[in-house]
């Protein structure tokens, strides 16, 4: 049959293909997740998966210790801040290399932290630079020269290039960040930061590589804007100044890292090379991970977790007393795990629960009016005391998530910021709940079973939206409309909707209540309180009180570290027992599968900030820390 | 007729190839207007942070989301290659940053994505075929037999069962209990297997309802009983003989069989973690990622062509009575 010549030609050709496309020599650690990286452009990512793996290839000025999320050193071996608690300036080592050998110098810092205040970047963080001296009105100096650049006709090379050197001086002359010389940094702050440090070691705020980066940067002559190609973070381009550096990296499929040979901190690097594997589905997620193929899942997908935490406290229980004495005996968790024999079938300790640097809650619509001008009852801060005394976490946690999750009143972890006091929000109470809704004026006047307003007014159906991306915002609605039928007796519907149209009501305030959360993204209270600051770009119940901002604002300016924690919490107690304008659930349990007995070194900070360099077996962490012994040693003789 | 028949394949070919521009813009402009009519902002995370709004409205203007028949136009122009021609841009064939994933332009997500997405495919098509005509010439050959029963069932299955199920029992068992092949991934012959095997479970049913229909048909056709009479053995007959037209059909099916393998593989490539277009694909429509939406659908409309357009001139090899 002439058919049979293409056949064979087409079995070849796709032999041939498949063999070319051999997979990655094995690597020290592998890690599958749920999504690649969107960019490794640390000025441009927002991600928490992205910020971990940034945190290994970039190193910043300073570094929090994954164990307790202490400020180390970093490319700075020290540090000064002045009385004021305004300015800081920072020493750079001088054995911090870029991968490709070249010093790493303030000058990187100042380009890359330009970068991220320059609207051209479009710097999802660019927020958090804007508490730099002068940072503020330089972004708006460039976002209104961009519109007037807009505005005056078409543009060419030449007038681009003008805007852009008017940009540069502006900038020089504005914004308080100097490199008086190639190892020293300083910056001006606009107010007082305690936490300035945290941002420092916050990957948007860690250097580039000006001669890589420039590369691929020209300004488009149309809009004077510096557009940025992408090529520069790929492997082959990218010069990092971290542990590692990408040396494979292929779209949703795999990224290799590799120690990088000019880390100064080389020796302590554990794994030498990182896998890191794509795989969106969680189900193939978690296959993959039983059949060995992953040493961290850094996330367990939804069906598995509550069956395989299961089957860990079945494993832990048996060996209750060996576990409790390996504890006692100074051993961390994991290595007391570890020490425990092998689980048998139904048991396993390859997952573990940890309470994230996070929190769960559904938010109250605050404005004074829902879309189409109709009255919102939750503008009244008494009946969203109501609805949050009349919802039962507990429960919640027992028979919807399951996840054992802790209870909270408060948007704060607890523990998760050293010297935050505890602090107490509203609990379960239905007949407080019902005294309030009262005092609103909220009450069964005709016995219908629903209660109405002094006008005879029923109180308008609860419109609660989530977004259908989990079952879990779906179960939690549908639980706590019951509870509020129950307990508060209104109408109440509940709305699903897709993630994107969801976002689009949270943004319009077309809800009541709605399915929200929040990560935590450095150290202080105010990555959480400033959330229902007026005007916030987060702020999506459109809370506003003058009372509160003047509180925060008060607090924030205290210098005394430990007072000026103490205002912030009798701001988050205010909020959290009279304001209310968010109703907190329970703090995220992020789901990690991996067997302590091969992989070790994972942080039990509540923030959670795993440093992937120090992963690995127990016998790879024990190199790596006799290296660091032997290599801290001969550098006090060896200059 | 032979001497007028390579002119009128080369017509065919050179009428086809006129077609091309046509048939993808029209593609094109349709999945514009379903693309932009996704609710959603490409440039806003569904998660997370939210840069300043004057940063979303300058990278906006900047991608030119702010003005849709600019977008057609500009856009169209990078990728078919006419800015370049009249030398407004740098590069033939852009088909611009991904907007989801600012890191990879969409030339190179189809870069990565094609070859694994294209491998993929053609060997579940190989697989269907193989496993088809198997199943359909033993059954054509005893309609009314146990066997062909049995084949008739296992079609039915593999057309019915969808084949996340399919794909997620096979990996449960071969997989992770028997450990016979590594659980999703890429990158040799071992993470091909069950992947293909799965995409081409629909695709062999078809086929084997195919050859079986045409089996049945040929073997009472009076050529066969010509050569039966001459003392052939059966098989040979069967193979030979029969065979040769019973296949026929299948060929004029495998030209949108091996299209639909191509680019309907997103489930397998989900349940399977492979990395091709598909799951590219879907979840840029997703996130509203339109650049890479179009850019899919630019490079499938003209693949989707030139196959079709192989499978015609292949037919005319295999029955020279179409000309």
């Amino acid at each position: 049959m002439r058919i049979a010549a293409p056949v064979i030609l087409l079995v070849l050709a796709l032999l041939a293909a498949i063999a070319l496309d051999r997979p990655l020599p094995p690597a020290d650690l592998v890690v599958v997740e749920r999504s690649d990286c969107y960019t490794l452009d640390p000025q441009r990512m927002s991600y928490q998966h992205e910020l971990r793996r940034a945190r290994v290839i970039y190193e910043t000025l300073v570094n929090l210790r994954a164990s307790d999320c202490e400020v180390v050193p970093g490319v700075a071996e020290r540090w000064e801040r002045s009385p004021d608690g305004l300015t800081w300036t920072f020493h750079l080592r001088a054995d911090a290399k870029w991968s490709n050998g070249d010093p790493v110098t303030s000058a990187d810092f100042l380009y890359a932290w330009r970068r991220a205040i320059l609207p051209d970047t479009a710097a999802d963080y660019s927020g958090l630079f804007l508490d730099i001296r002068g940072a503020r009105a330089f972004f708006e100096f460039r976002t209104r020269q961009l519109k007037e650049y807009d505005a005056g006709g078409a543009g060419t090379p030449e007038r681009a290039q003008a805007a852009w050197d008017d940009a540069m001086r502006a900038f020089d002359e504005m914004v308080a960040i100097d490199a008086p010389d190639a190892r020293t940094l300083v910056v001006a702050l606009e107010r007082p930061l305690p936490y300035f440090l945290d941002y420092c070691a916050f990957p948007p705020f860690a250097p580039v590589h000006e001669r890589t980066v420039d590369a691929f940067t020209s300004l488009d002559a149309a809009s004077a804007r510096l557009v940025q190609r992408h090529g520069w973070t790929k492997p082959g381009h990218l010069v990092t100044n971290g542990a590692y550096v990408p040396t494979t990296w292929r779209y949703k499929r795999d990224m290799r890292l590799e120690a990088n040979p000019h880390y100064w901190n080389r020796a302590a690097v554990v794994a030498k090379s990182i896998d890191f594997r794509t795989i969106e589905n969680p189900n193939t997620g978690v296959l993959s991970f039983e059949s060995g193929a992953a040493d961290w899942l850094t996330d367990v997908g939804p069906e598995y977790k509550t069956e395989m935490l299961g089957e860990r406290r079945a494993y832990l229980e048996r060996y209750r007393s060996e576990f409790e004495a390996a504890m006692s005996s100074g051993l961390l968790h994991d290595e007391a795990v570890a020490a425990l024999p092998p689980p048998v079938a139904g048991e396993r300790r390859n997952i573990r629960g940890f309470d994230a640097f996070g929190t769960d809650f559904f938010s109250f619509n605050c404005r004074p009016a829902l879309p189409g001008g109709k009255t919102n009852p939750f503008h009244d801060a008494a009946v969203r005391r109501a609805f949050a005394l009349s919802v039962d976490k507990a429960e919640l946690i027992k028979r919807v998530t399951r996840l054992n999750e802790r209870v909270t009143g408060t948007l704060v972890p607890v523990g998760s910021i050293a010297g935050y006091p505890e602090v107490e929000g509203l609990g379960f109470d239905p007949e407080r709940a019902r005294a309030e809704l009262k005092s609103a004026g909220w009450e069964d006047r005709d016995g219908d079973g629903i209660v109405e307003n002094a006008r005879g007014e029923r109180f308008p159906t609860v419109d609660i939206l989530y977004s259908t991306a989990s079952p879990r915002y779906q179960n939690l609605a549908l639980a706590m409309r019951d509870m509020w039928k129950r307990e508060l007796r209104v109408a109440a519907e509940c709305r699903g909707k897709d993630s994107k149209l969801y976002k689009e009501d949270l943004k319009k305030g077309n809800f009541m209540i709605a399915r929200g959360g929040w990560y935590g993204d450095y150290g202080d209270p105010t990555t959480w309180l400033d959330l229902q600051r007026t005007g916030n770009g987060n702020n999506d119940r459109g809370y506003s009180n003058p009372e509160y901002d003047r509180m925060i604002e008060a607090a924030t300016s205290i210098v005394d570290p430990a007072e000026r924690l103490r205002a912030l919490a009798e701001c988050e107690r205010w909020l959290f027992t009279v304001e209310v304008p968010l109703l907190p659930l329970c703090n995220y349990v992020t789901v990690y599968g991996y067997d302590p007995a091969r992989t070790q070194g994972m942080s039990e900070h509540p923030r959670l900030e795993q440093d992937l360099s120090l992963l690995g077996t127990p016998a790879q962490r024990a190199a790596a820390k006799s290296a660091e012994d032997a290599a801290a040693k001969p550098s006090e003789v060896v200059p | 007729m032979s001497g007028a028949q390579p002119s009128s394949l080369t017509g065919l070919v050179v009428r086809r190839l006129l077609q091309l521009p046509f048939i993808v813009l029209a593609v094109y402009t349709l999945t514009f207007i379903l693309a932009w009519s996704v609710p959603g902002n490409p440039l806003e995370n569904p998660e997370g942070r939210r840069p300043p709004p004057e940063i979303v409205e300058a990278m906006q203007k900047q991608y030119k989301l702010d003005d849709p028949v600019a977008f057609y136009f500009d856009y169209l122009g990078k990728a078919s290659g006419v800015s370049w021609l009249v030398g407004a841009h740098d590069t033939p064939f852009d088909l611009g940053p991904s907007l989801k994933q600012p890191d990879w332009s969409v030339n190179e997500i189809l870069s990565t994505g094609l070859p694994v997405s294209m491998t993929l495919g053609l060997s579940a098509i190989l697989i269907a075929l193989a496993i088809g005509i198997a199943a359909g010439t033993i059954g054509g050959l005893r309609p009314g037999s146990p066997v062909d029963a049995l084949t008739q069932v296992l079609a039915i299955a593999g057309i019915s069962l969808p084949s996340f199920v399919i794909g997620s029992a096979l990996l449960m068992l071969l997989a992770v209990k028997l450990g016979l092949f590594p659980v999703g991934g890429w990158g040799g012959i071992s993470y091909v297997v069950l992947p293909a095997f799965t995409l081409s479970l629909p695709f062999a049913a078809y086929i084997s309802r195919l050859v079986r229909f045409g089996m049945i048909e040929e073997m009472g056709a009076d050529h066969i009983r010509t050569a039966r009479a001459k003392g052939l053995p059966r098989w040979k007959v069967a193979l030979k003989h029969a065979l040769k037209n019973a296949f026929l059909p299948v060929l004029s099916y495998l030209g949108p069989a091996t299209a639909v393998a191509l680019t309907g593989s997103f489930v397998v490539e989900k349940v399977f973690a492979v990395p091709g277009v598909g799951q590219h694909f879907v979840d840029g429509v997703l996130g509203k990622d339109i650049t890479l939406v179009m850019g899919v659908v630019l490079v499938y409309a003209t693949l989707m062509v030139v196959f079709n357009l192989a499978v015609d001139v292949l037919y005319r090899f295999v029955d020279p009575r179409i000309a």
